[in-house]
């Protein structure tokens, strides 16, 4: 295992060491605090109604019976919010999204009718004796259909001009010479890849409870975002509430991946329902009100094709994607870009040129999407890529290793710029590559593999060689609704040498309160422990636009470095003052200053913090802080090479993962411990979708995937044995050259999986297979050839 | 979801006509029903408690018999809604004589199930109403052979 470099003791717990996470004591021992430990005096309690169609008009609402139930309170309606003009909202993605619906509904479980009682049980009871009488409606179900002349358009509210379920087109990159370069291409392979909606399905449900005080005029909101600040401006300019009388609080977060970006129906109907009431309300969902309504992540139908020399060498890359975002777009995307970063597709392969084309359509589902732990779309790019490569190398008959190690981007070509215009920071890929092969015995496997083929055994061997795209973003290209992407973080050090800091940054279970201090320890030499991480509440923290899309590290974290930086420059002038020398005449090292050449003049930040309340210089601001608002010049680009094994069970079709090697760079490595948790959690994040996860619907729009008897997440009994290593190049233009590691594996693990059980049928003619590969997929496939082992007669 | 079969009966066609045509009759066989309310010649309301795997919802059905040609084929149609959940169906059955006494009956129905029962109850729901169907007919054939 690579060792990571450190510069300060491990009693200070800088950058390199494995400092044991801050937050854990009260975790481990169920003293956390989540949304639903927090119990206000006098707290209402809200549930809702929602519709059992996927499309249909509501005739009318009764709520006599509901509200003849002692301890019912109220019954909130489409129409009672229409009256406010709050029945529409918008997204995250500039679209409009409905909070209730006046007429129509357009998802199986979408929100028709809150219901405020005394108790969380007679919510429930109000919930099921409130009667909405539907007419039911033609459904989309699917997205292509949805684009074909005649179908049903979903949205008229758009108006005549927009009679049309496609929302937006989007391309990147030059068509002409992709075009051109696909025409002279001595070998090309095209392939439909198509992968699923999932979802993020986080241990913690969403939630809120709104405190709206009529006497103060003020809005406290405790909720589980990823994003509290931008929730408060939304807010604000929403419901016309004063910024400055809204606060929102997060408390601890039990999984957000994304899921908790979005600003959904529940947290605004429980601020009607605080507003209308004039108490706390709470709202929290159950499992399946979860895994029906809120928003998805992935449903993308990429068609993609590959040009290259018949030697190997890729020449150009042409996509066509159609993308399902149910019936409004409220992906949690930058404004300038619908698809996210799919546009990153281009990978770790150095070809001139590609032309990538994007459709968003709507369908009767629930809306989205969220990027589920992979930056922006950068999941669906590095499978499609990363398939299409495996495909090209099959083809050709080459080695999938060696194709890949032909077509990479060298190390001196960086920083390099892709033919869909990203500017890649930097990147050793064949490093990574031979370290994987090195670690797993990669020619032996393949030995092994045509022994086992001989004797009709199926194993396979998959890579990924993928290229990540994190840290949104610079302030010239990245904004959500307007705001730009920048991140922040304030330092204050009190008299004794302890310290405060504040980051715009929400942590979900990351391990900020440790990996925030480490950065401001490797900084200033103040010890770990003396370090208090704050966050998530917006009466405190620094504007932030929170954390998503592996943003913490590469933007707050760099807000944290020159925080410390700043902070760290006025203790200079302090110690100037105390050991009576110049500034220029001192030197930093652990945590103090000397004057060059006398070591023993010397003054350590504790004894600077004191002297900045007691001893500061005169003319000089008392007091040792600073705050710092980052604008990253560019995005990072971590990346890595994961090898994955596979053996086949041909009676079953059941694929067993043998082994799995990931290895990583993510630039210099704040806490490995912690980066290697964050690899095992992604790693099965990204096995949980190859083989397992997928969200269904039948033609009705039923979700078939309502509950975790039908949506299966792994457990332990699922979960390989991860095996990861990393190697370290740092981010050239990040102050501490660190690129964030929080959605590598969750993006680089999956078209390694598919890759191996493709390797593995390749010669019956399998080109390939859409995620999850479910035994049921794989048994059929296996009966099809007629290499199934299982007994004659068995129902296909 | 589609369903058919056929059932013989060992009953003259007018009185099995007559049988599946009265709400109150044809309602006793229905599994899970606690109500039927006539609204008119041609409407009624049954009320009916239905279980699917863990999944029990108490519906309310509207029924219409929407085509009727005496004594050979009839046309319902049903809409229900429980909490949640919501089914809308039509069902049709012929009528014929069979050689040498006895009625026989060819039915088809096609069924839509939305919401919490569908999605929740998805893989079992087949199963469920065939079940229910298997039961309904066992009933009918049961009280007019008697």
């Amino acid at each position: 295992m690579t060792q990571v470099e450190t510069h300060t003791s491990p009693e200070v717990g800088g950058m390199g060491h494995s400092v044991k996470r801050k937050e854990d004591p009260r975790f481990i021992r169920g003293k956390g605090e989540y949304i639903e430990d927090v119990v206000l005096p006098g707290m209402l309690w809200l549930d809702i109604v929602r519709s059992p169609y996927a499309h249909a008009r509501i005739k009318s609402i009764d709520a006599s019976a509901a509200l003849a139930i002692p301890g019912v309170l109220a019954v909130i309606t489409g129409k009672d919010l229409e009256k406010a003009g709050l029945h529409w909202m918008p997204t995250l993605a500039g679209d409009k999204q409905m909070v209730l619906p006046v007429d129509e509904v357009m998802y199986q479980s979408q929100e028709v009718a809150a219901v405020v009682a005394t108790s969380r049980y007679l919510a429930a009871d109000g919930v099921a004796a409130v009667e909405v009488d539907y007419e039911p409606l033609p459904v989309v179900v699917d997205p292509f259909k949805a684009l074909e002349p005649g179908a049903p358009v979903l949205r008229p509210d758009r108006g005549p001009d927009k009679a049309t379920n496609h929302i937006w087109h989007w391309e990147s990159g030059d068509k002409k010479a992709a075009d051109a370069a696909l025409a002279r291409a001595e070998v090309t392979v095209a392939e439909d890849i198509y992968i699923p909606r999932i979802h993020v399905a986080s241990i913690e449900t969403c939630g809120a409870i709104a405190d709206w005080d009529p006497v103060r005029e003020h809005l406290t909101l405790h909720m589980t975002s990823q994003a509290p600040h931008a929730i408060r401006t939304v807010l604000a300019l929403v419901s016309g509430l004063p910024e400055h009388k809204i606060r929102v609080k997060t408390h601890d977060i039990g999984g957000g991946f994304g899921g908790k970006v979005p600003v959904y129906p529940g947290y605004v109907l429980a601020v009607v329902a605080s507003l209308t009431t004039g108490k706390p309300v709470k709202w929290i969902e159950d499992r399946s009100e979860n895994l029906q309504a809120d928003s998805f992540a992935r449903d993308y139908h990429i068609h993609a094709e590959l040009g290259a020399t018949k030697d190997g060498k890729i020449t150009g890359l042409r996509v066509k994607t159609v993308a399902d975002h149910g019936y409004t777009d409220a992906a949690a995307d930058p404004s300038k870009f619908p698809a996210g970063l799919f546009n990153v597709i281009t990978g770790s392969y150095d070809f001139p040129d590609a032309f990538v084309e994007v459709d968003g359509v709507y369908t009767n589902k629930p809306p989205g999407g969220v990027a589920y732990r992979c930056s922006f779309r950068v999941t669906e790019a590095v499978h499609a890529i990363e398939r299409m490569v495996d495909i090209l190398a099959h083809e050709l008959g080459q080695d999938p290793a060696e194709l890949r190690l032909k077509n990479f981007i060298r190390p001196e070509q960086f920083p390099y710029k892709t033919p869909t215009g990203w500017e890649y920071d930097s990147g050793n890929y064949p490093a990574a590559l031979r370290k994987a092969m090195e670690i797993i015995g990669y020619e032996e496997l393949r030995r092994e593999q045509a022994e086992k083929r001989a004797r009709g055994e199926l194993m396979g061997i998959g890579i990924s060689s993928f290229t990540e795209i994190v840290g949104a973003g610079p302030s010239h290209t990245f904004d959500i609704l307007g705001i730009k992407m920048f991140d922040s973080c304030e330092i204050r050090v009190h008299p004794t040498g302890k310290v405060l800091a504040r980051i715009g940054v929400q942590t979900q279970g990351q391990g900020h309160e440790t990996t925030f201090a480490q950065i401001i320890a490797e900084e200033l030499g103040f010890p770990v422990s003396d370090i208090a991480i704050e966050y998530g509440d917006t009466d405190t923290a620094p504007y932030g636009l929170g954390t998503y899309a592996s943003r913490s590290t590469p933007v707050a974290g760099a807000a944290t470095a020159v925080a410390a930086r700043k902070v760290r420059d006025k203790a200079r002038k302090i110690a100037a003052h105390l050991l009576e020398a110049s500034e220029d005449d001192l030197e930093w090292t652990n945590g103090k200053f000397f004057v060059k050449g006398s070591p023993d003049r010397a003054k350590t930040i504790q004894e600077i913090a004191f002297a900045a309340y007691t001893n500061h210089p005169q003319g000089m601001e008392a007091g040792l802080e600073a705050v710092d608002y980052y604008d990253p010049p560019n995005l990072t680009f971590p990346f890595g090479s994961y090898i994955c094994v596979v053996d086949i069970d041909k009676g079953t079709g059941q694929v067993k993962v043998r082994r799995f090697v990931a290895v990583d760079d993510c630039g210099n490595i704040i806490n490995p411990m912690i980066v290697d948790g964050q690899i095992h959690g992604g790693l099965t994040m990204g096995l949980a979708p190859a083989l397992y996860e997928s969200i269904t619907y039948d033609e009705l729009g039923n979700n078939l995937a309502g509950t975790f008897m039908d949506y299966l997440l792994p457990t332990a009994v699922e979960t390989p044995h991860w095996e990861t290593d990393k190697t370290v190049t740092p981010s050239p233009h990040h102050p501490i050259g660190a690129k964030g590691v929080g959605e590598s594996a969750t993006v680089g693990a999956p078209p390694a999986i598919a890759n191996a059980v493709v390797d593995a049928l390749w010669h019956l003619g399998v080109r390939n297979i859409d995620i999850p590969i479910t035994p049921w997929k794989v048994w059929q496939i296996l009966h099809e050839k007629g290499v199934s082992a299982s007994p004659p007669g068995s129902r296909t | 979801m589609k369903f058919s079969g056929t059932v013989d009966i060992n009953a003259p066609r007018d009185k099995v006509w007559a049988f599946v045509l009265d709400p109150t009759q044809v309602g006793s066989c229905g599994p899970g029903v606690e109500s039927i309310e006539v609204i008119d010649a041609t409407h009624f309301k049954a009320r009916a408690k239905v279980g699917v795997g863990f999944i029990t919802a108490k519906f309310v059905v509207d029924l219409e018999m929407a085509e009727l040609t005496p004594p050979t084929e009839a046309v319902i149609k049903a809409h229900g809604q429980a909490p949640g959940s919501a089914v809308d169906a039509t069902a049709t059955m012929r009528l014929g004589d069979r050689p040498g006494g006895g009625t026989t009956m060819d039915w088809t129905a096609d069924v839509n199930i939305a919401g919490t029962l569908a999605s929740v109850g998805a893989r079992l729901i087949e199963g469920t109403a065939n079940k229910m169907i298997g039961q309904t007919f066992d009933c009918i054939k049961a009280k007019l052979e008697a």
